[in-house]
């Protein structure tokens, strides 16, 4: 009888592993596919049946992209802007967190700016971009680096905020209280005392925010023509055409995910903490 | 839960300034005490944000309900703004393009995101199971839609949809299925833009909930089994009631993307065929960016903003009272 119900457990858990095994399948499924796309001959892209694991394998759609189409100067100024996004946020974003964080504003101006930084996560970025089209046309900075860092920096700023006020606050007020025995200034205090101990957390929303900016494609499509065109955007010309670039277009999608995938599967747990930070409390 | 959990805590903010009122700390700074000079520099720290937030959400936002009121198409030249009062919004109402839309972007947020909860709620319940251990490779695995750029994900998922040479044909042929030219007709191009939509979101359905499922105190459960409730009774009566205020934040973070999710369907379907999968934002984008009609665009974005407006304060009120239950 025992035997039969510890058989009866592991035929239940066996299940269990193959349902969830079959469902990260089905979800890593097109990532697979896009990535087996690029490295497929060209004449093996347009088969039927489609071939699933490709026996032969070359790497000629990425040399194409960077020979052919010239993706180099867009590819740096993918880096460029992101990487720039990225510092500039972080550092913007956590001394404003840090002081929403700590109390030396009132408690109903604090409520009133978190409000506001919330608000300003929820508008759909299209309800604001013929505006800002506008505004930056007649500022001079359209097809710019410079355009797209600001506004990189302030998009990612309501979800740097939001991060960081949590990592702040888990600091204990002791540890601040000691550092102003000791005659710190708050400056030296911020940039001496917290941030050290904050560094998970400004990882993590480091590597949020790249993601944002490095995946950005409206605005980037929209306030850039040549010069500081990035890669979402070369992808998105892509859309719609009628020569089946099928080899070229993943060759792309998979330079621009493929790193983006390999260093967040390292730091995943906290990426998974931060993405849950919002709603569920720790 | 909340959004405002530990960070408007009255008694930690006493405590905090107590430590900073202390007598022993207002040792003659010449300029005032202490608090009076913390408060200046933190206000110092706060600027850049706010001026930066001010720049490109405030103002554009002002600018474009200013921009709403007057008649504008930048493609004609000498022809500046006109002052015309409400006929944008009157015009845009009475326009059956738009009102085609606004129904295809409520259908397409609706089922959406029903689909992915339920499917989400579903796979938390597995990865929670303490049953199985779910490894790394397994995390990051389900964690890929998220990480992906959205515009490859809308030439990607063209690519599988393929006819001809994608492989859900193919699936579909092996099961028995006919062939299906999914984005060329109006009832697939829609069923297929909502099914990439759903497995670009599920990640953070699966992990939110997970995560609530997780921080559920476990004794509750021990008390539920001891008293005899099944498997279904203990979901229904427990872990449901608790996940609640998890579930609002969640349905409101995904019915904000839904309405937001512009670059998959530009890169998958354009709005076509036709304009079968043309939901707001993107007719906001052709009206605006690509004929420019400027007045009739913003009016458009403001009804869009107004809409998702009311659905976040009444998800942010409506979870604001269970928080007062509890």
């Amino acid at each position: 009888m025992f035997i039969v119900y510890k058989v009866k457990k592991q035929i239940y858990s066996l299940v269990l592993y193959v349902v969830t095994g079959f469902t990260c399948v089905i979800v890593a499924f097109p990532f697979y596919w896009l990535l087996i796309t690029s490295i497929k001959h060209g004449k093996h892209i347009f088969t039927f049946p489609p071939i699933f694991i490709p026996l032969s394998v070359s790497i000629q759609s990425y040399v194409d992209i960077f020979q052919i189409t010239g993706i180099l100067p867009f590819f740096v100024n993918s880096c460029l802007i992101s990487l720039s996004s990225v510092v500039l946020a972080v550092f913007i974003g956590s001394m404003a967190a840090y002081s929403l964080a700590k109390t030396y504003l009132s408690s109903r101006v604090r409520i009133a700016l978190i409000v506001f930084v919330l608000l300003c996560k929820m508008f759909p970025s299209i309800t604001l971009i013929i505006p800002y089209f506008i505004i930056v046309k007649s500022v001079g900075l359209l097809d710019t680096r410079i355009a797209l860092i600001i506004t990189y920096v302030a998009h990612c700023l309501p979800f740097t905020i939001w991060l960081m006020i949590g990592f702040f606050q888990d600091i204990s007020a002791s540890i601040e209280e000691a550092a102003i025995m000791e005659g710190c200034s708050f400056w030296q205090r911020f940039f001496q005392v917290v941030l050290p101990l904050v560094l998970p957390g400004l990882v993590v929303t480091a590597v949020f925010t790249f993601m944002l900016a490095w995946n950005e494609f409206l605005y980037a499509s929209i306030l850039t023509s040549f010069k500081a065109k990035t890669l979402p955007v070369v992808i998105g010309t892509f859309v719609g055409d009628q020569y089946l670039q099928w080899d070229k277009m993943s060759a792309m999608g998979a330079l621009m995910v493929l790193p983006v995938i390999i260093f967040a599967s390292f730091i995943q747990r906290y990426l998974i903490r931060g993405m849950t930070f919002g709603a569920v409390k720790g | 839960m909340s959004f405002l959990p530990k960070k408007l805590n009255p008694e930690r903010d006493n405590q905090q300034r107590n430590i900073l009122n202390r007598k022993s700390l207002y040792v003659n700074k010449s300029r005032g005490s202490l608090y009076s000079s913390e408060k200046r520099v933190s206000v110092i720290f706060i600027l850049p944000a706010l001026f930066l937030l001010f720049f490109t959400f405030v103002y554009p936002l002002a600018y474009s309900f200013v921009l709403s009121f007057f008649s504008w198409n930048m493609l004609v030249p000498y022809k500046g703004k006109v002052f015309s009062g409400f006929t944008n919004y009157v015009g845009i109402f009475q326009e059956p393009a738009f009102l085609y839309s606004v129904r295809r972007t409520f259908f397409f947020v609706a089922v959406s995101v029903s689909v992915q909860f339920i499917l989400g709620l579903g796979i938390a319940l597995l990865i929670t199971n303490p049953r199985i251990k779910v490894m790394g490779v397994a995390r990051t695995a389900l964690l890929i839609p998220m990480m992906m750029t959205p515009i490859v994900i809308g030439n990607l998922w063209r690519i599988i949809f393929h006819a001809v040479y994608g492989p859900i044909n193919y699936f579909l042929n092996v099961l028995g299925f006919s062939s299906y030219t999914w984005l060329s007709n109006p009832q697939s191009a829609m069923v297929a833009l909502i099914v990439v939509e759903i497995w670009w979101q599920l990640p953070i359905s699966i992990f939110v909930l997970a995560a609530g499922i997780q921080s559920l105190p476990i004794n509750i459960y021990e008390a539920a089994e001891v008293d005899g409730s099944s498997k279904l009774q203990t979901f229904q009566y427990l872990t449901l009631p608790l996940l609640k205020p998890v579930v609002l934040i969640l349905l409101l973070l995904q019915i904000m993307d839904g309405f937001r999710m512009f670059d998959i369907v530009y890169g998958m379907t354009m709005g076509g065929p036709g304009s079968a999968t043309k939901i707001l934002s993107l007719l906001i984008y052709r009206r605006g960016l690509k004929f420019f009609r400027i007045g009739q665009a913003t009016a458009m974005s403001w009804v869009l903003l107004l809409i998702v407006m009311t659905i976040g304060i009444f998800f942010l009120f409506k979870s604001q009272i269970t928080k007062g239950k509890d």
